[in-house]
């Protein structure tokens, strides 16, 4: 492990320097602002496209303020996560593609800290985007409407950031396991639509499922989860978790000789 | 003493055969040119050598805890680090103490002649800087080996020279093996020429091995004009062509020598500008091999 700090530290400027660890938040924060806001607005909004037939009495009720985290993290799941997958789609493949990689892979490389440096310098990112969206979302929700407890709010926000980690594992290792890029991102999209389909038509049938943890962590700020549900869950996904980082290196291994010469 | 020995070396891609039973020695401190066409296989063998690829037959026997340095034809870095900051995590990833690898990383950047722009990022680099922070990268842990592809053929003549005179510069303890297509610059640095073609070694030898396989020594008279030139032909007792203002002799066994040409021309009184006895360059030999055989 003593290459891991090397790699971690590249990882480190590659991101600042490619300003992800600045754009990829900012994203997170304006999805956490744009859901209380524009609930607030909503008369307005209204008023000013075209607004409604004169006479015509619309009462809105105020939206409760887990309801509108619940919609940040709506956005997340789609806008979101598109952006992490598209941030990370290229860390393994695509230096392989552009051969940046040969100079790495000519050396005695541990795959183990080439793959990790990676994961955790995604993982860091997506965690700050995450944490920091949610905040946002939280603050105004709070000026605008009325505070969620603040525990219920961190216990949903830290389920949620265990379900994105495990996004950004899956991108890795996408990445590590495709060609290219582009390949990797439509694996993990692909992937991730199909799993939610199946979880969504039969999930009723399981209780543990990695797929299920948006869910899980959204019921937080209601009557919360089943105890024994979220904690076989949340074992699952670690695995998961576990089982795609090892396939990740894996295959950033074996397809070393891929790299551009 | 070997530091690398390789044996019946095969790579195959689907069915086709990259390389194809390649069999030498490196010898400890010396240089080897690796020779032949585009697509004769050189960049594969050297990527196996490097242990980027996987052969699919042979062996490469290497010297224990063998250290390797690796410059591919076009190294390609990460825009966004300095030199200085790619050359020390080179260094580290082969192995170099973490406390002295900036200091290596210096040492070596101003070899290479980049002191200068060692923390300027590599995004703003020209070809030629960065031909030469390749050659940084794979020298920066000091191996004992070094693979170059192509290492001088994106420089220009002054770029080439320096490099040619670094490269000479590590002989001895280090062992040098590189491909190249400026035949020119392989005559100056070589102990062993190896000829690929079609992923065979066609040739081998050293370079004085080789020439006097394909040595066909000439002598060339240059004449002031033409029908000088075209008169030593009919007159000359031996056979020979005209070519521009020259005259070409073939020197065989049976042959004039230096001392016959120059009897005869003074008998004639012919005006000279030069006589020369030339040898075959490795560019004529490079030829022959390529279309010969």
């Amino acid at each position: 492990m003593k290459q891991f700090s090397t790699l971690l530290l590249k990882e480190w400027r590659e991101n600042l320097r490619n300003y992800k660890i600045f754009w990829i938040p900012v994203v997170f924060i304006l999805l956490g602002v744009t859901e209380p806001l524009s609930n607030y607005y909503l008369p307005q909004i209204l008023d000013a496209t075209g607004g409604l037939p004169d006479g015509a009495v619309i009462e809105l009720p105020d939206p409760e303020p887990e309801q509108l985290l619940v919609a940040v993290m709506g956005q997340f799941q789609l806008i979101g996560m598109l952006v992490l997958v598209l941030a990370y789609m290229g860390s393994i493949a695509g230096e392989r593609r552009n051969g940046t990689a040969t100079l790495l892979y000519v050396r005695p490389l541990s795959y183990v800290s080439y793959f990790l440096s990676k994961w955790l310098m995604a993982s860091i990112v997506a965690l700050i985007s995450v944490w920091a969206g949610f905040l946002a979302g939280y603050y105004y929700t709070a000026v605008l409407f009325s505070a969620v407890p603040f525990g219920e709010f961190l216990v949903f926000a830290a389920t949620y950031s265990l379900w994105m980690v495990l996004v950004v594992t899956l991108v890795l290792f996408a990445s590590a396991a495709m060609p290219n890029a582009g390949l990797a991102a439509g694996l993990t999209l692909a992937s991730l639509l199909v799993l939610q389909l199946i979880d969504s038509l039969f999930g009723s049938r399981w209780e543990w499922s990695p797929l299920k943890l948006p869910n899980y962590a959204a019921s937080f700020l209601d009557i919360g989860p089943d105890a024994t549900a979220l904690i076989w869950t949340l074992a699952i996904s670690i695995m998961c978790l576990i089982g795609l980082a090892a396939l990740g290196i894996w295959f950033s291994k074996r397809n070393r000789a891929k790299t551009k010469v | 003493m070997n530091v690398l020995e390789v044996r019946s070396l095969t790579k195959r891609f689907g069915t086709e055969k990259a390389v194809d039973g390649l069999g030498f020695e490196l010898a400890e401190g010396s240089a080897t040119a690796l020779i032949g066409p585009n697509g004769a296989g050189k960049t594969t063998t050297l990527s196996m050598l490097a242990g980027l690829l996987e052969a699919s037959g042979g062996e490469i026997q290497r010297k224990k805890n063998l250290s390797i340095g690796f410059l591919p034809q076009y190294p390609r870095f990460f825009p966004w680090l300095s030199a200085l900051e790619f050359t020390e995590m080179a260094a580290k990833l082969s192995g170099v103490d973490p406390r002295k690898a900036r200091q290596q990383a210096e040492r070596t950047l101003g070899f290479v002649g980049l002191g200068q722009v060692a923390n300027k990022k590599i995004g703003g680099f020209s070809g030629g800087m960065k031909q030469r922070l390749g050659l940084a990268q794979a020298m920066v842990h000091q191996p004992s080996l070094l693979l170059l592809d192509e290492p001088i053929s994106s420089l220009d003549p002054t770029g080439r020279r320096e490099v040619m005179e670094l490269l000479k510069s590590l002989l001895g303890q280090t062992t040098i093996l590189y491909s190249t297509h400026i035949l020119n610059d392989a005559e100056e640095m070589t102990d062993q020429l190896l000829f690929l073609q079609n992923g065979r070694m066609v040739e081998h030898g050293s370079l004085s091995q080789v020439r006097s396989r394909y040595a066909d020594p000439q002598i060339r008279i240059r004449f002031e004009n033409t029908n000088a030139a075209e008169r030593f032909v009919r007159e000359s007792p031996w056979p020979a062509a005209v070519q521009g203002t020259a005259a070409i002799i073939a020197v065989k066994a049976e042959g004039p020598i230096m001392q016959d040409v120059f009897r005869f021309l003074s008998v004639k009184s012919l005006q000279v500008v030069g006589v020369e006895q030339e040898t075959a360059s490795l560019e004529d030999i490079f030829l022959k091999v390529v279309a010969g055989k």
